[in-house]
């Protein structure tokens, strides 16, 4: 994640039962993950901290699927299916935001890299440092 | 030339088979920016001379109806994967595929064209589909 300035941007699912808030700089690296999951879901990950993410409406709603290590926790609307952040392997202590989902990304410079999840043990140690919480 | 493209949700609960009419590259791939497509990376595609077969395990299915009302938007209700939608109309039950959510290897390499759909009216949006969209056929399977 970039340095600078944060500002809280909106998003949620489409049917509106699901909304959040992440603390965003106005440039925000975001990565596109070749694995078989993100391949299925077109998730474009910008990965935050835990203090800079929130669930605004609709956590009790959310389902949730787990597969292989169980490690990552993938969450979606239960309505409208659309999965607007979950809890990523590579950094269970922080959240991936889906930047598909965000109200508007006016403003906002997204850097889109990719990442190969495929191979994913090689790789996954390059993302740990974006869920750091600031000294 | 006929060619049978099979996919699968991210589970396994909601398979796919596509029968084309020709070759895939052939076939437009629509990257929709309705609000329900953009916030699922929809990649879209069907084939009116050709067949769409979408088949769940018993409670796999979850049918999501906006805008117009007239097409139900199918997703996995155990991993979420889109995978695409059917409708009824006039001519029988037609409908598209997501070719992201049941990752189909024919259209790896292609850029999703951009489409809006936006202020049609509901005689044309189905004029449209029913020109476009596969003859579909949604199958459920019974807990026996």
């Amino acid at each position: 994640m970039s340095d600078g300035p944060l500002t809280w941007r909106s998003g949620g699912c489409h049917c509106g039962a699901v909304r959040f808030e992440a603390a965003l700089p106005a440039r925000v690296e975001a990565q596109s993950c070749n694995c078989s999951m993100c391949a299925k879901t077109g998730f474009v990950h910008i990965i935050v901290p835990e203090s800079r993410f929130r669930i605004t409406r609709g956590a009790e709603r959310l389902a949730e699927y787990t597969f292989n290590t169980g490690v990552a926790k993938h969450l979606f609307c239960p309505a409208c299916g659309v999965k607007g952040f979950y809890r990523p392997r590579s950094n269970p202590d922080g959240w991936s935001v889906n930047a598909r989902c965000l109200d508007t990304t006016e403003g906002l410079e997204l850097v889109v890299e990719a990442f190969d999840g495929q191979n994913w043990e090689a790789n996954a140690h390059s993302l740990s440092h974006l869920s750091k919480e600031p000294a | 030339m006929t060619r049978r493209l099979h996919g699968a949700c991210h589970c396994g609960a909601i398979r796919v088979m596509m029968e084309c009419s020709t070759t895939p590259e052939k076939l437009q791939l629509r990257a929709c920016q309705c609000g329900f497509c953009r916030r699922h990376g929809g990649l879209l595609t069907s084939d009116p001379d050709g067949q769409l077969h979408i088949e769940g395990t018993p409670g796999s299915i979850h049918r999501y109806r906006f805008g117009q009302m007239q097409a139900d938007y199918i997703f996995c209700n155990e991993c979420g994967a889109y995978i695409g939608a059917v409708a009824d109309t006039d001519v029988g039950t037609i409908g598209f595929v997501n070719v992201r959510g049941v990752d189909f290897d024919a259209f790896h390499d292609r850029v999703g064209e951009k489409m809006n759909f936006e202020g049609e009216t509901i005689a044309e949006r189905q004029a449209r589909r029913k020109a476009r969209w596969s003859p579909a056929v949604l199958v459920e399977l019974r807990q026996n």
